[in-house]
């Protein structure tokens, strides 16, 4: 259980975050949505450890603040939206930065590569990859680094800062699966989303920040409201519903209509 | 061979044909300073040496020999492989780590004072004789050399003419000059030379600015005779806008001197003083 | 995926070739001691000599001090010197995540030769008591102290929201640079002869001075920062997908930067005590590493103190052969050897580098 408290964040003199609290729930995929600027990656931040806040966090029931460094790495993953890596690594390399102790020969590495589809490519240099393809490296590293979605019988955490945005439709699909099937077998997501329709699909449990503040929480259907996302997003938006599994869908609408 | 036997062939020799120490000429010397190296010559132990330092250039013969580095940057295995069995080395030589291995591997090792008094060169040159096993003959030049110090000196303080004052320029780079000030093997040569230091409120040599340069008003400027940053031409000098407005640079009065007479003195330093003497007074 | 699929997963990965690489270039800095102990201008051979200390016949004097008062100590302090300087570089450009990095380029040893000048001219300032107990190491106390400011300055000048401008680091090196030629001028109006000629020596580097007195100040610093050194591979490695991730993996970033640190000031500032400054080992030896078996910095570092100690070595043998009986500063053939190997990365890695 990740559970966040009156989470308030000032960066210099600006009030960030006032005041939000989340939960989220292991064998769930929540996602973290809003307008940019909302305070989405902030929030994310708190989580990690990155930036100071009031309010408390727990993760699996215990405190943030109490967790070293290494407890953390070993509890939870953070895929970053976007990732410099200097120096010419191969692709299996990069994997195992990841590894609190690299195995010699490279199976967990290589189990997690398989896992997003990148088997064939441990030898590969990372900077020779495309964009989507070095995403889906980092993907496999921070599995990897968390090594199960459940470990002694306690959870573990993918904690995804918009993992999909530099994606084409089939990668998008592909790493949402994998970040359900994670759920699915009991390990915890918590990702900021950017395309709604996406997260409506793949969402347990969405989180609306607006402008710092909490607007909205509980599943897809509830949170994704013609008002709310309006509110939410500051323009007209409109909620159909898809044909078969009845997920919301979303059609932006031309004002005045 | 070791030391003793040598000695004990050089006694034969001289009880034999009662000749001066005509002593042991195979022993192997190395000679670091070229004032030393022109003594070794003029004491006739040229052909002993079978090595010499970079500055030691005179005599001619000299610069045949093997050259083991600037003489304050001397390499102990290349010392060692010229297989010295004694080196004559001027005060200074260095670096302070070769001489420690290279008395570690018992080779006699002399340090010959850089004085230029002329007592002082006079002592230099009877060690170096006492080393050399040629104490008669360095008694002789040692005394000759004194005496025309002296000489030449008494002559340059007795001079009655108006006293010039001479700059000594050790480099210019960069438009920076720098010169000597009192207590140097220049400011003993200018003084021998019958000329007033234009510089002696400081020690040794220093870079100097260049309202200083102009303020110390030199009527000779004095540099080595050598290429490079050391020397230049008397049209490029008087150009710097320091020297430009100085007494020298009216009557374009530039000397040059070879540098062997600033790095150490010799027998042929009180003749260089002379020559130096009626080249800055245009006799 | 089905284009690849065929590579078979047993590819001969590069990291156990960097673990073979620790052997090979263990065995080639083996040879490259005989090779040193064994050439030189006196033309003393251990391969004469060997036999003899075999049948404990004694040495001659000559072989002796050749020997054991003039190569071998030169030897242990090439290796060390060698390792530090390798090392220092390897650990350098991975905590800026850029290949140029390097002590002698970006200023730290400027800085370490600037303390050691400022040790020479002003030491004798100190009070008598204190010259008494520490004067035999204030200078190298003080390179210590230079390459160790310098490097944080380096760092906090050139490092904005944990990223390191590679254009304001060589910037600052160029100002550091300045700054230790600027006092060491200003010092050279206060120095007397003597001292001058000391101070010379920092600018060019050279290991003609080693005598067992330098090995042993200069050993325990060394051994120390290479063996932390050799630590902070993993975090080196974590650092270059950036610090936040880093801390993401569970590197305590702050306290490995500050370690990297001190171990990069420690290890340049001992060497730059004892030999003066010595270029380029840092930037090659690394360099060819990365080509050969990859960055990982957790055999790099280890590959590294290897090739760094060889290069050393094999450039001090050239020193004392080329101008023999005279000797070549070691400085001078590190930078006619590494200085093209420098343009030569700047031409390949172009991107690397934009300014």
């Amino acid at each position: 259980m990740l559970n966040a408290q009156n989470i308030k964040v000032q960066i210099g003199k600006k009030d960030i975050l006032h005041g939000v609290s989340i939960t989220a729930k292991p064998g769930e995929v929540t996602a973290i949505v809003g307008h940019n600027g909302s305070g989405k990656t902030t929030l994310m931040r708190a989580l990690t450890g990155d930036v100071s806040y009031t309010g408390t966090v727990t993760l699996n029931g215990r405190d943030l603040q109490t967790l070293s460094p290494e407890d953390q790495a070993e509890i939870r993953g953070v895929l970053p939206q976007a990732s410099a890596l200097s120096f010419p690594f191969q692709v299996i390399e990069v994997v195992e930065i990841g590894l609190r102790q690299a195995n010699g020969t490279g199976t967990t590495a290589r189990h997690a590569l398989a896992q997003v589809g990148l088997s064939g490519y441990e030898n590969r240099l990372y900077q020779e990859l495309s964009g989507g393809e070095q995403q889906r490296v980092h993907l496999a590293r921070v599995m990897a680094q968390v090594s199960a979605p459940i470990v002694d019988d306690a959870p573990r955490w993918l904690f995804l800062d918009e993992p999909v945005s530099a994606l084409d439709i089939a990668h998008q699909l592909q790493v949402m699966d994998l970040a359900r099937s994670f759920a699915r077998s009991g390990g915890g997501v918590l990702a900021i989303m950017h395309d709604l329709n996406l997260t409506a699909f793949y969402a347990d449990h969405m989180v609306l920040l607006s402008k710092g503040d909490l607007l909205a929480k509980g599943t897809p259907a509830e949170v994704m409201q013609d008002d709310i996302l309006s509110q939410a997003y500051g323009c007209q938006l409109s909620v159909g519903v898809a044909p078969p599994p009845g997920t919301p869908f979303l059609l932006p609408q031309m004002a005045g209509i | 061979m070791n030391m003793l036997t040598r000695r004990g062939f050089a006694l034969m020799a001289l009880a034999a044909f009662a000749l001066p120490a005509q002593a042991d000429t195979t022993q192997k010397v190395l000679s670091i300073g070229s004032d030393v190296t022109e003594i070794v010559y003029a004491l006739g132990a040229g052909d002993r040496l079978i090595a010499r330092d970079t500055t030691s250039r005179f005599p001619e013969a000299a610069n045949a020999l093997p050259d083991v580095g600037y003489m304050r940057r001397l390499s102990p295995e290349g010392v060692l492989s010229v297989d010295p069995e004694l080196i004559l080395a001027s005060e200074g030589s260095g670096p302070l780590e070769t001489i420690e291995v290279l008395q570690a591997a018992d080779i006699d090792y002399v340090t010959l004072g850089r004085g230029y008094a002329p007592a002082e060169v006079a002592a230099k040159i009877r060690k170096i004789g006492d080393a050399l096993d040629l104490s008669e003959a360095a008694e002789t030049l040692a005394s000759t050399t004194e005496t025309a110090l002296n000489d030449q000196l008494n002559a340059a303080e007795n001079f009655d003419g108006a006293r010039k004052k001479v700059m000594f320029i050790l480099s210019i780079r960069d438009g920076k000059i720098t010169v000597s000030g009192a207590g140097t093997n220049a400011d003993a040569m200018i003084k021998l030379a019958g000329g007033e230091n234009a510089l002696t409120d400081f020690q040794g040599y220093k870079t100097l600015s260049d309202e200083a340069a102009s303020t110390a008003a030199p009527d000779v400027i004095l540099m080595m005779n050598s290429t490079g940053s050391h020397g230049a031409s008397a049209a490029e000098v008087f150009a710097m806008p320091s020297l430009a407005i100085t007494p020298a640079a009216e009557t374009l009065n530039l000397q040059k001197i070879d540098g062997i007479f600033i790095n150490g003195s010799g027998p042929r330093t009180a003749g260089a003083a002379k020559q130096l003497h009626d080249a800055i007074y245009g006799n | 995926m089905a284009v690849t699929a065929d590579i078979p997963n047993n590819v001969k990965s590069r990291a156990s070739f960097a673990r073979q690489l620790h052997i090979l270039l263990g065995l080639g800095l083996l040879v490259t001691c005989l090779f040193s102990l064994t050439t030189g201008p006196t033309g003393v051979s251990l391969l004469e000599v060997l036999p003899k200390l075999l049948s404990r016949t004694p040495l001659s004097k000559l072989e002796q001090v050749v020997l054991f008062d003039i190569r071998l100590p030169r030897l242990a302090l090439g290796i060390a010197i060698g390792a530090a300087l390798a090392v220092s570089g390897a650990v350098m450009q991975g905590l800026f995540r850029n290949p140029l990095a390097d002590p002698g380029i970006v200023g730290v040893s400027s800085g370490a030769g600037l303390g050691a000048i400022l040790a020479i001219v002003l030491g004798g300032l100190l009070p008598a008591s204190f010259l008494a107990i520490f004067g035999q190491y204030l200078v190298a106390v003080s390179a210590f102290l230079g390459g160790w400011l310098s490097t944080i300055i380096l760092y906090k000048v050139a490092t904005r929201s944990g990223r390191t401008s590679i254009a304001t680091m060589l910037l600052a090196g160029i100002a550091m640079g300045a700054l230790a030629g600027a006092v060491s001028g200003i010092m050279t109006y206060i120095a007397t002869d003597d001292q001058l000629r000391d101070m010379t020596f920092w600018g060019m580097g050279s290991l003609a001075g080693a005598n067992w007195t330098k090995v042993m100040a200069a050993f325990p610093i060394i051994l120390a920062c290479l063996g932390t050194s050799f630590c902070l591979g993993r975090g080196l490695n974590a650092i270059a997908l950036g610090e936040a991730t880093a801390g993401h993996i569970g590197i305590r970033v702050q306290r490995m930067k500050n370690i990297a640190i001190l171990c990069v000031a420690g290890a340049t500032g001992a060497s730059v005590a004892v030999s003066g400054g010595i270029g380029f080992i840092g930037i090659v030896a690394p360099h060819l590493l990365r080509l050969m078996s990859g960055p990982d910095h957790r055999t790099l570092l280890i590959n590294s103190a290897l090739l760094g100690a060889i290069l050393l070595i094999l450039a001090d043998t050239i020193s004392r052969q080329i101008v023999a009986p005279a000797e070549l500063p070691i400085g001078i053939i590190t930078a006619v050897l590494g200085a093209p190997i420098f343009l030569w990365i700047l031409l390949r890695q172009r991107s690397v580098v934009d300014l």
